[in-house]
């Protein structure tokens, strides 16, 4: 009995502000009562309207997918290499190295963009390739872990052993075995992925420059004005997360289904 | 026998590096149509020797020759061996169909042809109807079968089974056992099989080999290894075994723990110390005393299996395994003189 209440009220509290966040974004009015009072959907059109909103939401879509795109780019080999590693040690070793970033706040890997990039000799702060950058080393940790341990899960290298007696050359044992295999795994890696991404603030803040300004940067001045314009612009920063999981996971899905048809026949 | 062996390893030796771990000087035939069980305790070096075959890994030393060619420097995919795992490692996101076919898709060959050779290799293995099954949905047994039809489509020059029933339920293993051998059989390709267990040695092969420390104690047929065993670790570990230590007294007696032994007649000088093997099925019951090798016993622990009994006793200073259908009370055993054989110590 005990248990199912403590799940209960757990579930409201993990509910409530959203849900708040719903209704203030019909509300009218809302000024000091526990709920808004008159329906409207205007402070949607209001975001909608604005054009540092619109061009933050399309900024924020386009770092999401490039950094999905390089965590795939990169951590799919990565991840082989360091699964493939012959010493444990190494293993031990790499996995210590990649997982660092999780520890790190984005604060001071921020700060550590500033202080390198707007040197003379590497000018790119305020690049929207400097952003996609930082998001990587960001959500490449979480890319990594999901990756390498469904390879272990999966037993690869029996898999690739097998493979490889059947008579399977390096690069058809890649796009026939390894890839399709790990296609589960990718998807929910980059789910992940496109879903810090879009959600970052402390690295964007600080290192995006005005123009690439991402959505959860620009959102923050909304707290400022009316009170219904926040709620819809962070209700809107909700879909946009979820659009760009189930984007990331789609456009991954169809990589892989397109590397295995092209393997094919 | 014509031809040349199908496997044939000269002095093939290897050694993990940064360890002792390894097989040295291994030297082994398989025939055309054979099948050699390799069995030995875990850590022997069992699969190595698998590995060293399909080429998984290269030898330090020797040779490794399929079928009368020399590969001992060859890809393991120019080997063109069909290698059965322990896990199945059928590939998870290929149905069953196309994982049997794989091993054709990738030498090209006409996709008609091969989706016919596969379906006749499921057929093969009593899986006609499972072929757009993915691998996930079916039971062990059923997979291993898959993995079987898999490593069989494209004619290799041999099959190799690493452990293949060590991880299916008793049951499945049985008729699985049976199963390989029927395949293997009908296919009349050579085929070394990696097990622990002796059961599965004696009852699946033509030959059986045992490997202790990386090393080959005795390759013989399963007959010859139970009943004339090459020393007292293989007598132990293939079959249950009395091994008495005792001191020759006279050319056909010995004297041991459980008492004095009469013995085939063997000119050895008194004195010498000597192993001997009994085994249990060969000790009989007796119900009273006298008569040549009747010892008085007392039961230590009895255990009923239905068909038959393992039992211990205390005899002498010494005691001894026993397997008999009798049911009654047992007070004498009859160790007859011909189920007494010399053993060369360990």
């Amino acid at each position: 009995m005990i248990p199912r209440w403590i799940t209960i009220a757990y579930l409201a509290y993990l509910a409530a502000p959203i849900v708040l966040l719903f209704v203030g974004s019909f509300g009218d009015l809302w000024l000091n009562t526990l709920l808004p009072t008159g329906a409207t959907v205007r402070w949607y059109a209001e975001v909608a309207a604005d054009p540092s909103f619109r061009r933050a939401f399309s900024a924020s879509l386009f770092v999401a997918v490039m950094t999905c795109a390089a965590c795939v780019a990169i951590g799919l080999p990565l991840g082989y290499a360091v699964f493939r590693a012959r010493s444990a040690r190494v293993r031990a070793l790499a996995r210590m190295l990649y997982q660092l970033p999780v520890a790190l706040p984005p604060l001071v890997l921020a700060f550590g963009f500033i202080l390198v990039f707007s040197s003379d000799a590497l000018p790119w702060l305020g690049s929207v390739w400097l952003l996609i950058a930082g998001h990587i080393v960001l959500g490449l940790p979480y890319f990594l872990q999901t990756v390498v341990s469904d390879m272990q899960r999966l037993g690869l290298r029996t898999l690739e052993d097998a493979a490889e007696s059947l008579g399977s050359s390096g690069l058809q044992r890649f796009l026939h075995v390894v890839l399709p295999a790990l296609r589960h795994s990718v998807l929910s890696g980059l789910i992940v992925v496109a879903a810090l991404s879009i959600g970052e603030f402390q690295f964007s803040n600080l290192v995006s420059g005005f123009l690439n300004r991402t959505y959860p940067v620009v959102l923050l001045q909304a707290f400022y004005g009316a009170t219904g314009f926040a709620c819809a612009a962070t209700v809107i920063l909700l879909a946009l997360a979820l659009t760009a999981s189930v984007t990331g996971a789609l456009s991954a899905r169809g990589t892989a289904r397109f590397a295995t048809a092209r393997a094919g026949r | 026998m014509n031809g040349p062996p199908a496997v044939r390893l000269q002095d093939v030796s290897f050694r993990y590096p940064g360890g002792a771990a390894g097989v040295f000087d291994i030297g082994l035939e398989i025939a055309p149509g054979e099948l050699v069980v390799c069995i030995g305790p875990s850590g022997c070096g069992k699969t190595t020797l698998l590995r060293l075959i399909a080429g998984f890994l290269r030898v330090d030393a020797g040779r490794v020759e399929l079928g009368g060619r020399d590969v001992t420097a060859a890809t393991v995919r120019s080997r063109e061996c069909g290698v059965v795992f322990q896990s199945y490692a059928l590939f998870p996101h290929m149905s069953v169909r196309a994982n049997v076919a794989y091993p054709l898709r990738v030498r090209k060959v006409e996709v008609g042809a091969r989706e016919r050779r596969a379906e006749a290799m499921l057929e093969l293995v009593d899986l006609a109807g499972f072929g757009d099954r993915l691998p996930g949905e079916l039971s062990g047994g059923q997979q291993q079968r898959v993995a079987l039809a898999r490593a069989l489509v494209f004619e290799p020059r041999a099959l190799l089974l690493d452990e293949p029933l060590s991880a299916l339920d008793a049951a499945t293993r049985l008729t699985m056992r049976d199963e390989i051998r029927r395949i293997q059989k009908r296919q009349n390709i050579a085929s070394l099989l990696i097990t622990h267990d002796q059961d599965e040695a004696l009852s699946l092969a033509d030959r059986v080999a045992v490997l202790r420390d990386g090393r080959l104690v005795q390759v013989a047929t399963p007959q010859e290894i139970y009943d004339h065993p090459a020393d007292a670790f293989v007598a132990n570990f293939v079959g249950r075994a009395n091994l008495i230590d005792g001191e020759v007294v006279a050319g056909d007696a010995v004297d041991t723990p459980i008492g004095r032994l009469a013995v085939p007649a063997r000119s050895q000088p008194p004195g010498t110390r000597v192993r001997l093997l009994v085994r249990p099925e060969r000790i009989l019951p007796q119900p009273a005393a006298g008569g040549e090798n009747v010892f008085a016993a007392a039961v230590v622990h009895d255990r009923f299996f239905g068909a038959n009994r393992e039992i211990e006793l205390a005899v002498g200073r010494g005691s001894l395994k026993v397997e008999t259908t009798v049911r009654g009370e047992i007070t004498h055993v009859h160790v007859p003189r011909d189920a007494v054989q010399f053993l060369s110590p360990p």
